[in-house]
C-alpha cells in the first residue's frame, strides 16, 4: 500500500499545474453521493476543480443559484445573529435548555483571515478546558480530505458550560407547519455532520474527549411565512457515519491510481489569465481513462454530470435511464443489447434466459395492444 | 434619444437572435461574447430609457427645511440606545422614535468617513460616530459607537454583546413608554426586543413597555458585574497601547497595537 | 416503473422519439381548463413573483409582483390573482343536477367543474403554499386584506390537495399526466422538466428528440417551467429590472420567461387531447364534480379554512381514502387499457387469447338452486399465474365475474359465475363466442367499505383524544408575512 506522501503526490500530479480547488462542507458531504464513481473520486481526492473541467469541455455545469437566494440567506442569517444573536439564545435556551448566565460570544471573524484556523483552536481548547464561552461565531475548523486539508467554517458553535458543543446550521428555507422540504434538511444534515466531524477532529487533536461534540445539531430555519426562526435539533449520526466511511474509502484512491496510465493527467494547464489552455479533446480523453458510474442522480450532486451523461448516451448504456430501470434489466447494460434481446435477435448470455423472457413477452404485449 | 432607443432595440433583438442560434450551435465562447454584448446593449437601453430628467427633490429635503445628515441621525439613534449596536438596530431605532428616514445603505461608509474626518482635524466636531473595540483592541465588526461615550463603553467583551443588548432593550422600553401612542415601527421593534428577554411577554398581545424594562434588568443583573470588569481591563488596555484615533476607530492590526506600545 | 415502460424507453432512445404507455386518455380534459403557470421568488417559500393564467390560450392573463419583497404588492398580486380565478370558479356553480342515492340525502352536484392545469409537481407544491399563506388572512383587523384573498386561499388550498388524490383531474400537473402517456427515452428525473420531456414525445420539424430535449435544458431557449427561476436570469435579467423600479420592465421580463411555457401548455393539452378518454374517465370526474360541489357549498356555508394540520382520525380516513381511490384507479387504467393491462398480463394476473370452444348452457346445482355458469376454454400466449378458484373480471362484459377452473399448457378453463341473469339460455352476446379475443384478469374493482375509524368525538388518547373543533384564530391571521 502507498504511503500518504506517495499517494498525495500522485493525486498532485493528476491535477498538474492547475491549482487545487478547496473543498468546502458541502463538497465533502457531495463525497458520499454515488461512491462507486473511480472517475469521481479520482477528481476529487486530487482536488481538481470541476467545475472548470466541465466548462472547458463544453458541459458547464447546471448549477447556479439565484442572487436572491443568495441575499436571502445572508440576510435570515444576519437576522438570527443580531443584537448579540438575541434570536439565537432565545432559541438555545429553548431547545438545549442553555441556563441564563451562558451568553458568552466570540466572534471568531474579528481575527485576520490567516489568524483564525489558530485562533478557532485556542478557543475551543479553553471552552473545553471549562473557561467560559458560549457562542462561536464562524469559527475555522479543518478536515484532511485525501491528504489536502479542507477549511470548514460553520454559522455558530454553541458550548454549553458542563455540557457539549453543538453545531448551529443556520438555512433560510421555510418550516411551514412543522414540515421542511426534506431534500432541503437532509443536505443541511449531511454538511451539519461534516462540521461535527471536524469539530471531533480536532478536539481530539487537543486531546479532549471527541465526544463532547453533540450528534445533535441545532438546525434553525425560518417558521412558516414570517421570517422569524425556530430551531429544532436533528440526529446526525446516520449522516457522520456515511462520511466517516466514504473518507476511509478514499484511501482505496491507492488502487484507483495504480490503474491509471502512465502520464494520464487531468490538468486543464492554465494560462497566465487562468484560463486552460489545453485541448478540451485532449482533457476529455484523459478523463475517459478512468471510468465513470452516470446516473441520473448526478445531474444534482455533480460538476461533470453533462459530460457524463453525454458519454452514457454515445455509449447506449442503460443507466441513462435510471437505476430502476438498470436494475428492471437486470444487468443488461446497453440500450442496443437489451433491444437486441427483446427483439429475439440475440441469444441470451447464461443467466439472462429470464430476462431476456421478459424482454420478448414484453415486446410481442406492446405489439400487440399498438397493432 | 427615441432614435438611439430604436437602434438599441432593433440591436438587442438581433444580438438576442445571434445568442441563440451560437447556443444551439453549443458555440459556448461565441455564445458568452455576444451575451456580453447583448448585456452591454440592453445596460445603454437602460440607461435611456430611465435617466431621470433632473435629480428630484428628496422628500424632507424640500420646503428649504434642511435635512438633518446622517451622522447626526446615527448620533441620535446610538445617544438613544446609550450603548455601541450594529447599523440594522440603528436603523430600527431611528425609524421607530425619529421622522427623517435612514437606510442601511447609508451607514456603510459612514465609519471610514468619520476616521478620515477626525484624522484631518482632530476634535473639530464636537462627536464622532467611531467603532467599538474587540479583545484584541481591533474594531468590532459592524458595530457603531459615539466618541464621547467613556472607553469601557466602547470596548466589547464577550458578554458585551448580550449586554449591551438587555441595555438597548431598556432605553427602548422606555423611550416606547414616554409616547402615547407610539408609531408602528416602534411597537415592532419592542416587540422583536421583548422576544428575546427572558419573561418579557410574550405571544401576540403587544408587550408592555414597563414589563419589558422590568425583565430586562433581571437579566442584566446575571451578567453586569462580570462584563464592566472585563471592560474596565479591555478600557485600561486601550488607553495603554493605542493612539488616540485608534482609541476611537480601532487598531487596524496587532502592530498598531504594538507600536503605541514600544512608543511608550 | 414495470419492464413494459422500461422497453418503451429503450425503444424510445433508439426511435430518437417517445413511444406510447397508453392508448387511452386517463385523465378528464375539460372544455375549459385554467392553465395556471406561476413563479416563486428564488430563496423564499411562498413569494410569489408572476403568474401567466387562463382559459384561452390566445389570451393569457400575466400578473407580476414588481417588487416581490414588499408585502404590499404581495397582497395586492393575491387580491387580483383572487379577482381571476374566483369568477373561474364560481361560473361552475350555476348548473347542477340532484342526485339521489340509497341510504344518503340527496345533494346537488355541478355539471361541470373547473380544472387547473400546472407544468409540474412542483407547481403544485407551490400552489399549495400559496394557499396556506393566505387562507387565514382577515379582510379585517392588523393586517387587513382584500376580502377575496382568504377565499382565493381556501380554493388554492383545496386545489392543491385534490392534486394528492389518485385519479382525480380537478388539479393535474402537465409533466405527471404525459409521462403517464408517453415514455421518453430518458431518465424520470428529466421528465420533470416539461420542455423537454415535450420535445421527445413531440420534437419540432427536423429535430429527434434527444435533440429537441437537450435543447429544452439550455433555459436561455426554454426558460424553466416554474416555479423556480433560472438563477442566470434572475442575476442578469430581473434583479436589474426589479432595481430600476419600473414596473413595466419588470413585467415584460417575466413575460419572457413565462410564455414559452404557456405555449408548451397548450401543446400539452393538444397531444393529450388527441387521445380517446377512456371508460372510466368520466365516473372518476363525476366524483370530482361531487367534491367540487361539496366544497363549494362548505364555503357557502362559512365553515372555517381548512385547518393547518389534519387530526388523528382527520388523517387516517383521508390516508385510507387515498389508498382506496389509489387501488380504484389503478383497475380502473387496467380495465380501459389494453396496454395498462398489458403489465398484469405480463406478470400473470391477466392474459388474454382466443376462445376456443364454450359451453353456454351449462348448469350448476339442482332444482331452484340452479344456475346458468357458462364454460369458456381460452387458449392464450400469456404467462398465468392464477390458481383455479380465483374471481376474475373481463373489461370486455364488466357486469360479469367468474371462476378460474383450470390453467394447463396455454389453455384456461373458467366459468362466468356472476351477471348470466336468472334465465335458463343466455342473453344474446353475454357469453364469449368461439373465435372472439378475451382477456381475464384477477383484479376487481370492488374493494372493501372504507377502514372502521372512531367518530372524531371518540379519537382514543393513544392519538391525542377528541381534538378540539378547529376555530382559526387572531395567531393565524396575524401571522407575519415577511
Amino acid at each position: 500500500m502507498a504511503t500518504v506522501g506517495e499517494r498525495v503526490s500522485g493525486l498532485d500530479s493528476l491535477r498538474g499545474t492547475t491549482p487545487a480547488k478547496p473543498h468546502d462542507a458541502r463538497a465533502i458531504a457531495a463525497l458520499a453521493a454515488n461512491p462507486g464513481c473511480a472517475r469521481r473520486a479520482l477528481m476529487d481526492g486530487a482536488g481538481v476543480d470541476k467545475d472548470a473541467a466541465a466548462r472547458h469541455l463544453g458541459f458547464p455545469a447546471p448549477f447556479g443559484q439565484s442572487p436572491f437566494a443568495i441575499t436571502r440567506g445572508n440576510a435570515f442569517e444576519a437576522l438570527v445573529k443580531a443584537d448579540g444573536c438575541a434570536e439565537l439564545l432565545r432559541l438555545l435556551r429553548d431547545v438545549l435548555r442553555l441556563p441564563i448566565d451562558e451568553v458568552a460570544y466570540q466572534d471568531v471573524q474579528n481575527v485576520g483571515a490567516h489568524l483564525r484556523h489558530a485562533h478557532t483552536r485556542t478557543l475551543f481548547d479553553r471552552a473545553a478546558r471549562g473557561e467560559q464561552g458560549t457562542l462561536y461565531d464562524h469559527p475555522l475548523l479543518s478536515l484532511k480530505i485525501a491528504g489536502h486539508t479542507a477549511f470548514l467554517e460553520p454559522d455558530v458553535v454553541a458550548f454549553q458550560h458542563g455540557g457539549r458543543f453543538h453545531i448551529v446550521e443556520i438555512k433560510s428555507f421555510a418550516v411551514i407547519d412543522g414540515q421542511a422540504d426534506p431534500a432541503s434538511v437532509s443536505a443541511a444534515a449531511r454538511q451539519a455532520a461534516v462540521y461535527v466531524l471536524a469539530l471531533r477532529t480536532l478536539l481530539e487533536e487537543l486531546g479532549h474527549d471527541p465526544l463532547l461534540v453533540a450528534h445533535d445539531v441545532v438546525l434553525v430555519c425560518p417558521e412558516n411565512f414570517a421570517n422569524r426562526p425556530m430551531a429544532t435539533l436533528v440526529d446526525v449520526r446516520r449522516q457522520l457515519a456515511v462520511l466517516k466511511r466514504q473518507l476511509a474509502r478514499m484511501t482505496s484512491i491507492d488502487r484507483l491510481l495504480a490503474e491509471l496510465p502512465e502520464g494520464v493527467s487531468f490538468d486543464l494547464l492554465p494560462g497566465e489569465d487562468g484560463a486552460p489552455t489545453r485541448s478540451a479533446e485532449a482533457l476529455a480523453e484523459a478523463i475517459q481513462q478512468v471510468s465513470a458510474r452516470y446516473a441520473p442522480d448526478c445531474l444534482s450532486t455533480c460538476d461533470l454530470c453533462f459530460f457524463c451523461r453525454d458519454e452514457a448516451r454515445r455509449d447506449g448504456a442503460s443507466d441513462q435511464l435510471g437505476r430502476q430501470v438498470r436494475d428492471e434489466l437486470g444487468g443488461v447494460a446497453t440500450v442496443e443489447e437489451a433491444l437486441a434481446l427483446a427483439d429475439g435477435l440475440r441469444e441470451p448470455a447464461p443467466g439472462q434466459e429470464e430476462i431476456a423472457r421478459l424482454l420478448r413477452d414484453a415486446e410481442r404485449l406492446r405489439r400487440e395492444c399498438l397493432a | 434619444m427615441s432614435d438611439d432607443l430604436d437602434a438599441l432595440e432593433r440591436r438587442i433583438d438581433l444580438l438576442r437572435a445571434q445568442v441563440r442560434t451560437a447556443a444551439r450551435a453549443r458555440e459556448a465562447a461565441l455564445a458568452r461574447e455576444l451575451r456580453g454584448q447583448l448585456r452591454k446593449a440592453e445596460r445603454a437601453w437602460d440607461t435611456l430609457v430611465s435617466a431621470p430628467p433632473q435629480v428630484a427633490a428628496r422628500p424632507g429635503e424640500q420646503e428649504g427645511r434642511v435635512a438633518v445628515p446622517v451622522r447626526e441621525r446615527v448620533h441620535r439613534a446610538l445617544t438613544l440606545l446609550g450603548v455601541p449596536a450594529a447599523g440594522r438596530l440603528v436603523v430600527s431605532v431611528h425609524d421607530a422614535f425619529f421622522a427623517e428616514p435612514l437606510r442601511s445603505s447609508q451607514l456603510t461608509t459612514l465609519r471610514r468617513d468619520e476616521e478620515r474626518t477626525f484624522r484631518r482635524s482632530p476634535y473639530a466636531r464636537p462627536h464622532y460616530v467611531c467603532a467599538a473595540l474587540t479583545d484584541r483592541l481591533t474594531p468590532a465588526r459592524g458595530l457603531l459607537a459615539v466618541s464621547t461615550w467613556p472607553q469601557e463603553r466602547r470596548v466589547v467583551g464577550p458578554l458585551s454583546p448580550r449586554v449591551d443588548f438587555l441595555v438597548a432593550t431598556v432605553q427602548v422600553a422606555a423611550c416606547a413608554g414616554r409616547l402615547d401612542d407610539p408609531s408602528p415601527a416602534a411597537r415592532r421593534l419592542l416587540a422583536r426586543m421583548a422576544r428575546n428577554v427572558p419573561d418579557a411577554g410574550s405571544g401576540f398581545g403587544e408587550p408592555d413597555p414597563e414589563r419589558v424594562a422590568v425583565a430586562a434588568r433581571a437579566e442584566l443583573a446575571v451578567h453586569l458585574e462580570a462584563d464592566t470588569r472585563q471592560r474596565a481591563e479591555l478600557a485600561q488596555r486601550a488607553a495603554a497601547q493605542l493612539d488616540e484615533v485608534a482609541c476611537l476607530f480601532g487598531a487596524a492590526t496587532l502592530s498598531d497595537v504594538a507600536r503605541k506600545g514600544a512608543c511608550a | 416503473m414495470s419492464i413494459l415502460t422500461s422497453l418503451a424507453r429503450l425503444r424510445a432512445i433508439k426511435e430518437g422519439v417517445a413511444q406510447p404507455i397508453a392508448t387511452v386518455r386517463h385523465c378528464h380534459l375539460g372544455r375549459r381548463p385554467m392553465v395556471f403557470v406561476p413563479l416563486r421568488l428564488s430563496g423564499e417559500a411562498a413569494a410569489p413573483l408572476a403568474v401567466m393564467l387562463g382559459t384561452d390560450r390566445d389570451a393569457p392573463e400575466l400578473l407580476v409582483v414588481a417588487q416581490p419583497r414588499n408585502r404590499d404588492l404581495r397582497f395586492a398580486f393575491t387580491a387580483e390573482l383572487a379577482r381571476v380565478l374566483l369568477p373561474y370558479v364560481e361560473s361552475f356553480l350555476g348548473q347542477s343536477e340532484t342526485v339521489e342515492k340509497k341510504n344518503a340525502d340527496p345533494y346537488q352536484r355541478a355539471l361541470d367543474a373547473p380544472q387547473l392545469l400546472l407544468p409540474n409537481p412542483s407547481g403544485v407544491a407551490f400552489t399549495r403554499l400559496l394557499g396556506r399563506s393566505t387562507r387565514f388572512r382577515r379582510p379585517d383587523g392588523p393586517y387587513p386584506v382584500p376580502a377575496e384573498v382568504p377565499l382565493l386561499g381556501r380554493w388554492l388550498t383545496y386545489f392543491a390537495e385534490r392534486a394528492a388524490h389518485p385519479g382525480s383531474s380537478l388539479t393535474l400537473a402537465a409533466t405527471e399526466e404525459l409521462g403517464r402517456h408517453w415514455a421518453s427515452g430518458q431518465s424520470g428525473l428529466e421528465d420533470a422538466n416539461l420542455a423537454a420531456l415535450l420535445g421527445w414525445i413531440s420534437p419540432p420539424p427536423g429535430r429527434t428528440g434527444p435533440q429537441a430535449a437537450q435543447e429544452a435544458e439550455d433555459p436561455l431557449i426554454w426558460p424553466p417551467a416554474g416555479p423556480a427561476t433560472d438563477p442566470g436570469f434572475d442575476a442578469e435579467v430581473l434583479a436589474p429590472a426589479i432595481e430600476s423600479g419600473t414596473v413595466e420592465r419588470v413585467t415584460e421580463a417575466l413575460r419572457t420567461q413565462l410564455a414559452p411555457t404557456w405555449r408548451l401548455m397548450w401543446q400539452a393539452v393538444d397531444l393529450l387531447r388527441a387521445l380517446p378518454e377512456g371508460a372510466s374517465v368520466a365516473t372518476r370526474w363525476e366524483s370530482d364534480r361531487g367534491s367540487f360541489s361539496m366544497m363549494a357549498e362548505q364555503v357557502a356555508e362559512g365553515a372555517p379554512p381548512q385547518a393547518r394540520r389534519d387530526g388523528a382520525v382527520a388523517a387516517a380516513s383521508r390516508l385510507s381514502r387515498m389508498e382506496r381511490a389509489q387501488a380504484a384507479f389503478e383497475v380502473q387504467r387496467a380495465y380501459d387499457d389494453p396496454l395498462v393491462m398489458a403489465e398484469y398480463r405480463l406478470t400473470g394476473e391477466a392474459f388474454a387469447g382466443e376462445v376456443i370452444e364454450t359451453d353456454p348452457e351449462h348448469t350448476e346445482g339442482e332444482g331452484r338452486s340452479r344456475k346458468l355458469r357458462p364454460v369458456v376454454l381460452v387458449k392464450t400466449d400469456d404467462p398465468v399465474r392464477l390458481s383455479p378458484g380465483a374471481t376474475l373480471g373481463t373489461p370486455d362484459r364488466r357486469g360479469q365475474a367468474a371462476q378460474l377452473v383450470d390453467v394447463s399448457d396455454g389453455l384456461v378453463t373458467l366459468k362466468i359465475t356472476k351477471g348470466m341473469g336468472r334465465g335458463r339460455t343466455p342473453a344474446p352476446g353475454s357469453v364469449p363466442e368461439p373465435g372472439e379475443r378475451v382477456c381475464y384478469t384477477s383484479l376487481t374493482d370492488d374493494f372493501q367499505g372504507s377502514a372502521a375509524l372512531p367518530d372524531r368525538d371518540a379519537t382514543p388518547w393513544t392519538h391525542g383524544g377528541p381534538p378540539q373543533e378547529y376555530v382559526p384564530n387572531d395567531e393565524d391571521a396575524q401571522e407575519e408575512w415577511a
